[in-house]
């Protein structure tokens, strides 16, 4: 019962938190600098973290980083109306990196886009150890995670990680509603099957 | 869900029932899923794809050091500064240019004047309503939360959002205003509840009010004039019929106030008073085949987002049958009617 009560408490000063986003947002439309300042902070650590699983280049994710967070508020006035904040932030911040990245790529060698999400890797020491995890199992899962397509990867990322809401998601990733479902699905189907086989080939090996 | 049919993805992951049964979070749903994958072996793998979505991968996230946020920050706002004062000594004509900004504020302040004294007569009231069993999340324009049970209805002058009215039940976290210490106001048929910064509950239905008290400290303002300040727990009601004033003390908070997690708890409550509370956030009316039935006694967590659920839950827990005809809900002794 007080689990319960955590994880629902917990869920709706979330939903609290993203209408409090909004008011600050609009401050920040008008050119209040606390208000960029508060933006800034509560979204720069999610985002470096994201552009990092991205590009695996940090200089380049804090430098485009920064660069974006100046375009913003140069363009401000023009952003028009924002649903979510936190994806728009998220899909803006995308596009300008796989911008640079393809920039700077181009000068070293040619690779296909689709490579850019090479980076997309998780280690065991971002997976949080809970009581029924052993740290081989959180090894193991990391490991299963890696093998996972970039999309499944990015999509357990964004939901998991970076907290954000399917739709939000499939804005993020420009794919549909489905498809984010689809690619999690398909994700933890792939998990459990893996885990289950490495759970028999454990039984045997220890007998 | 229906039995036999392969439920969808995206209504198990919606299903507050289905959520609760993943989590372990509540004994009725527990019972109600584990006995449909029983019942429904076929659709295993799906019921288990959505348990892993809804339980996830925890993350340990390795949040960034604040220094090099804060630096980060630094950095960009001195970019921002910098971009705004080089681009100043370009402009040609200064003067003519800071002229016009004036006037452009003068005609804005102006027109916006005329705005709000005509916008003042009309349209300043904001009223937020909710359907039967529709539960909405608000949050008004001065920061504070409003959670509005099914049925209910809360308006506020535009003005003064600082101050509403409320028919129904809502849930109000009410932002503390440091600065100006603020009050903030719930006026009710029967009273008024004064507060500066705090969480309570009211329920303004059946010809009463009931106030319950989470956090800091309310003042109810009653018609005759006189004032009752409440602390923490404290549970009060107050009829303008009969003026007649009661006072609790709520041990949890669970009873009264659950409903705005998903779930109705009950604690050893009488089933018409049970029946009567999801009627009134449903707009359904309860008739009884024997005047027994609405003495016998619930405890534990209901679901509320889903009426069927709900209904299913009492007749598990009770043993009683409960027939849904419209706006009607008819409670029937089950034994007996299986004679």
């Amino acid at each position: 019962m007080l689990n319960f009560l955590t994880t629902f408490s917990r869920r709706s000063t979330k939903k609290m938190d993203c209408l409090a986003d909004k008011s600050v947002w609009y401050s920040f439309i008008e050119g209040n600098v606390q208000a960029y300042s508060a933006i800034f902070r509560n979204f720069y650590p999610g985002l470096h973290n994201y552009g990092l699983k991205i590009s695996g280049n940090e200089t380049l994710t804090e430098d485009c980083l920064q660069d974006f967070f100046v375009y913003l508020y140069d363009n401000r006035e023009n952003l028009g109306e924002i649903k979510s904040i936190k994806s728009y932030l998220f899909v803006s911040f995308r596009r300008a990196l796989l911008k640079s990245l393809k920039k700077e790529r181009a000068f070293t060698s040619e690779i296909p886009e689709q490579a850019q999400l090479e980076n997309f890797e998780f280690s065991p020491e971002e997976i949080a150890i809970k009581q029924e995890f052993t740290a081989i199992k959180t090894a193991t899962l990391t490991t299963i995670l890696n093998t996972l397509s970039k999309k499944e990867r990015e999509s357990i990322y964004l939901k998991y990680y970076s907290d954000l809401k399917v739709s939000e998601i499939a804005i993020v990733m420009d794919i549909t509603y489905q498809s984010v479902l689809n690619n999690i699905q398909r994700a933890f189907s792939k998990i459990r099957k893996e885990l289950e086989n490495k759970a028999v080939q454990e039984i045997f090996l220890s007998n | 869900m229906k039995k036999g049919k392969q439920p969808s993805l995206n209504n198990l992951l919606e299903d507050t029932s289905f959520i609760n049964w993943a989590k372990e979070s509540n004994q009725n749903d527990v019972a109600f899923w584990n006995k449909w994958i029983e019942q429904n072996p076929d659709h295993v793998d799906i019921i288990y794809d959505a348990k892993a979505m809804v339980l996830g991968i925890s993350f340990n996230n390795t949040s960034l050091d604040k220094s090099k946020v804060d630096n980060a920050l630094a950095s960009v706002l001195k970019k921002i500064d910098n971009k705004a004062t080089t681009k100043q000594p370009k402009k040609l004509f200064n003067l003519n240019k800071t002229m016009l900004r004036y006037a452009a504020v003068m005609v804005l302040l102006i027109t916006s004047a005329v705005m709000i004294y005509q916008l003042s007569d009309k349209a300043t009231t904001v009223v937020h309503k909710t359907a039967y069993g529709e539960i909405m999340d608000l949050t008004l324009p001065d920061g504070t939360n409003v959670v509005l049970n099914g049925n209910s209805e809360i308006q506020y002058e535009k003005l003064n959002p600082r101050s509403v009215t409320l028919a129904g039940e809502a849930y109000f976290k009410v932002r503390k205003k440091l600065e100006t210490n603020a009050k903030f106001w719930v006026h009710t048929e029967d009273l008024v509840v004064e507060v500066y910064g705090t969480e309570f509950n009211v329920n303004s239905r059946e010809e009463k009010t009931d106030v319950l008290l989470d956090e800091g400290s309310v003042k109810l303002l009653l018609e005759n004039g006189d004032r009752k300040q409440m602390v923490p727990g404290d549970f009060v009601s107050f009829s303008r019929n009969n003026k007649t004033l009661s006072q609790e003390k709520v041990t949890s908070e669970l009873t009264y106030a659950s409903w705005k997690n998903g779930t109705y708890i009950f604690n050893k409550v009488p089933l018409a008073e049970v029946l009567k509370y999801i009627g009134n956030t449903y707009g359904l009316e309860t008739n009884y085949q024997n005047e027994e039935l609405k003495d016998i006694i619930i405890s534990g967590g209901i679901p509320n987002q889903n009426l069927n659920i709900c209904l299913e839950a009492i007749q598990k827990s009770t043993g009683i049958k409960i027939k849904h005809i419209e706006n009607e809900l008819l409670i029937i002794n089950n034994t007996i009617n299986q004679n």
